[in-house]
C-alpha cells in the first residue's frame, strides 16, 4: 500500500516513501513533503497546475518536483491536495497538481522547508515496491 | 562506516588521512561531544571533504559540528586558487546566514516596564514566519537586482539605517563581485517578497542583557557593560539564497562529472575556482549574500522603530549601534599564510564564523586592538557569547571560529521533550519573553534540543581559536 512517513534527523527531517508505482511514490513524498510544513494541511481542489520536469535520474527528478511543490507554496501560496500524474518514464514527469490558494494570515505553516536535499537520496525497487528516501533542509 | 579518530589534546582530534582523502582532518572538540558525534555523520563529512581537490591545510570542524548535507555544519576548508574548487554544499542553502548584535544605550533594567509591549511590537514589525512580509515594503525587479549588487548598502541609501552600521558588517556588508544576470527567475521571485524578514525555525530575534563579562578591556572597546540591553538577529538570504544553491547544486553536479572529479557524496558537487562554473556560482553566492546582508539591514532598522514606538525614546537616547555583522555560511576569497608563504585562498565556512585576529587589516578599525567580534548564539532559554578572533586561531583554522550551540535532538524529539509541558511559562518563570509564529517551533527549539553553548565556546577559548568577551541572556525572544 502506497505511504509515507517522515523520518528523523538531528537538524532537519526526512520523507520515506513507499508505492507500487513511480506515480504514486512521487505523490507519497509530496504529501510528506506538505505535512512536514502544515501538520494539519486538508482542502479542496479548486484549480489546477500543469507540471512537467525533467530529472537527470529518477533520484534527481524527485528532487525537482518536490522542489517544484515548494515553489508552489512559497511563491504562489497554492496549497496541491490531489495529484494526477501519468506514467513517468525516462525521468520525465508530467502531470496535473489540484489545489487551492491560502491566505498566509489563515493557514498556519508550522515549518518552512527551505530545500530538498541530495543527501543520502534515494529511489530504489524494493520487492515489487518502489522506495523513495529524501531529506529536506529546515 | 566508522572513521577512524585519535586524541591529539584535550580539545583536538585527528582524522588520520587514508583512502581517497588528500588531507586529515582536524576536530575541535570535547572528549564528551566526540561520542556523540561518532554515532552521527558528521566526521565522515569531515573526510569526505578532505578527498576534494586543491584542499589546503587540513578540512576543519568546529566543536558545533553536526550533520549537514555535503559539508557538516560547523565544517571550515580552504582551497587553493589554482587547483581547488568551490562547492555550494560546502557553503549551504542557506548562504550567509549569519547573526548581528546590536548594542543600546539602556540597560535591560530600564526596558523591563516595557517588555510584553516591545515583544508585541517586535512582533509586529518584523516579519517572522512562513510567508509574512511587511505590506509598507514593495520591492520593484530593478530594486531587487541593486540589492544583489550592493547589498546592506542599498539598505541604507534608502534609508534603513547609516554608514557607521556599514562600517561594523563583515566585508562592509556588500561583497564584491556579485552578478545578478547569474541569478534565475525563480530565484528573484522567491526572494523578492522576502526582504526584511527573519523566516522560521532557527532564526530568531532577541532582546538580551550583557549578563557576564570576561574580559573587560575588550567589552569596554565593543562599548558592551554588565546589565547593558543588547539585540540580536539571527537571518540569512531567505527563499533567494535556498532557490541559488539549488539552482547551482545542479551545475555543479555537470561541473563535477565534465572536470572528473571524483564525488564521495551528491551533495558535495563543485567545480574548479578557476573553471567558467566555479566563478559564476561565486559571482551568484555574492548576489544572495548582498541580500541577507541587507536583510538584515532592514530588520535593523525596524527594531530600532520598534524601541522607539515603545520606550517614546528617540535615536540618540536608545544609540542602538551595530557591534558587529558576521556570515555563517560563505565561501570567501582570503590571504592566508600557509607554511610561511602567503596564499590567496577561497575559505568555506559552512556553519562557521570569521574570526579574524587583532591587527588584521579587515577588522574594522575601532576593533583592531581586540580582534574581530565573534557572536555566537545558543538557544533561547539559556544564553549567548561575544568573542574575538585570535592570531593562533588565524594560524591553524584559517581565522575561523563556531557559529552556535548546534542541534542535539531532532524536530520530533524535541517536540516528545515539550509535551504535556507549558515551555512560554517556563520561559516567563526565567523572565524570557517569547512570541513565535508557528505551533510547532517553540517545541522544537526548546533549549535543550541544542547542546550548551557554553562547552562549545570552552573548547574553542581552551583551543584558542577565539577569545571569549562577555555572555548575554535572552529577555524577549521572537521566533518565526
Amino acid at each position: 500500500m502506497a505511504s509515507y512517513r517522515l523520518l528523523e534527523h538531528t537538524a532537519d527531517m526526512g520523507i520515506e516513501a513507499t508505492a507500487a508505482t513511480l506515480e504514486e511514490l512521487y505523490t507519497q513524498a509530496a504529501k510528506g513533503l506538505i505535512a512536514i510544513i502544515f501538520e494539519d494541511a486538508g482542502g479542496t481542489a479548486l484549480s489546477d497546475r500543469a507540471i512537467e520536469l525533467d530529472g537527470s535520474d529518477l533520484a534527481d527528478l524527485l528532487v525537482r518536483w518536490l522542489n517544484e511543490i515548494l515553489y508552489l507554496i512559497e511563491v504562489e501560496h497554492f496549497l496541491p491536495c490531489r495529484f494526477t500524474l501519468e506514467p513517468i518514464q525516462d525521468h520525465h514527469l508530467r502531470g496535473i497538481v489540484g489545489g487551492f490558494h491560502f491566505d498566509v494570515e489563515n493557514v498556519r505553516a508550522e515549518r518552512e522547508i527551505k530545500a530538498v536535499t541530495y543527501h543520502r537520496l534515494e529511489v530504489i525497487r524494493q520487492g515489487s515496491d518502489w522506495l523513495a528516501r529524501v531529506y529536506v533542509d529546515l | 562506516m566508522s572513521v577512524k579518530i585519535e586524541r591529539i589534546d584535550a580539545c583536538r582530534w585527528r582524522i588520520p588521512r587514508e583512502g581517497d582523502m588528500r588531507t586529515e582532518g582536524l576536530v575541535f572538540a570535547s572528549e564528551k561531544m566526540i561520542d556523540f558525534l561518532r554515532q552521527e555523520q558528521a566526521l565522515e563529512q569531515v573526510r569526505n571533504v578532505a578527498t576534494l581537490p586543491g584542499i589546503v591545510g587540513p578540512s576543519i570542524a568546529m566543536p558545533d559540528i553536526h550533520w549537514g548535507y555535503g559539508f557538516p555544519i560547523g565544517g571550515v576548508a580552504a582551497f587553493s586558487e589554482d587547483e581547488g574548487v568551490v562547492s555550494p554544499g560546502g557553503v549551504g542553502y542557506d548562504i550567509n546566514c549569519g547573526v548581528r548584535l546590536l548594542r543600546s544605550a539602556l540597560t535591560v533594567a530600564e526596558i523591563r516596564p516595557f517588555v510584553q509591549q516591545l515583544a508585541d511590537t517586535l512582533f509586529r514589525n518584523i516579519p517572522s514566519g512562513v510567508g509574512s512580509c511587511r505590506q509598507d515594503l514593495k520591492l520593484s525587479s530593478t530594486q531587487e537586482l541593486k540589492v544583489l549588487r550592493q547589498g546592506a548598502r542599498w539598505a541604507v541609501e534608502h534609508g534603513f539605517g547609516n554608514e557607521e552600521d556599514l562600517l561594523h558588517i563583515e566585508e562592509g556588508g556588500t561583497i564584491a563581485g556579485a552578478d545578478p544576470d547569474l541569478i534565475s527567475d525563480r530565484a528573484l521571485e522567491r526572494g523578492r517578497a522576502q526582504l526584511g524578514t527573519l523566516g522560521s525555525g532557527n532564526h530568531f530575534l532577541e532582546v538580551q542583557e550583557v549578563e557576564t563579562i570576561h574580559d573587560p578591556a575588550a567589552a569596554e572597546v565593543l562599548g558592551l557593560f554588565p546589565g547593558q540591553m543588547t539585540v540580536t538577529i539571527h537571518t540569512g538570504s531567505r527563499g533567494l539564497g535556498y532557490q541559488v544553491c539549488d539552482d547551482y547544486l545542479r551545475l555543479m553536479q555537470k561541473a563535477s562529472q565534465k572536470y572528473g572529479i571524483h564525488l564521495p557524496d551528491r551533495q558535495l558537487c563543485c567545480a574548479p575556482l578557476s573553471s567558467p562554473e566555479g566563478k559564476q556560482y561565486l559571482a551568484a553566492m555574492a548576489c544572495a549574500a548582498n541580500f541577507a546582508f541587507a536583510n538584515r539591514q532592514l530588520i535593523t532598522a525596524w527594531v530600532r522603530e520598534s524601541f522607539e514606538q515603545v520606550t517614546g525614546k528617540g535615536p540618540g537616547d536608545l544609540r542602538l549601534s551595530v557591534i558587529y555583522d558576521v556570515c555563517h555560511n560563505i565561501a570567501k576569497w582570503e590571504k592566508h599564510p600557509v607554511k610561511g608563504r602567503e596564499m590567496t585562498l577561497c575559505v568555506h565556512r559552512k556553519g562557521a564564523t570569521r574570526a579574524f585576529p587583532p591587527g588584521h587589516p579587515d577588522t574594522p578599525a575601532l576593533y583592531r586592538q581586540i580582534g574581530q567580534p565573534v557572536l555566537i548564539p545558543g538557544d533561547m532559554g539559556r544564553y549567548s557569547y561575544v568573542l574575538v578572533g585570535t592570531q593562533a586561531g588565524y594560524e591553524e583554522t584559517f581565522g575561523s571560529t563556531c557559529h552556535g550551540a548546534g542541534r542535539l535532538m531532532s524536530r520530533h524529539a524535541a517536540k516528545r521533550a515539550a509535551r504535556g509541558r507549558n515551555i512560554e511559562a517556563e520561559l516567563a518563570r526565567q523572565g524570557i519573553v517569547i512570541r513565535a509564529a508557528g505551533r510547532a517551533t517553540v517545541a522544537e527549539e526548546i533549549p535543550e534540543a541544542y547542546k550548551d553553548v557554553m562547552e562549545v565556546v570552552d573548547v574553542v577559548q581552551q583551543a584558542g581559536i577565539g577569545k571569549i568577551v562577555a555572555r548575554l541572556r535572552p529577555v524577549v525572544v521572537i521566533k518565526g
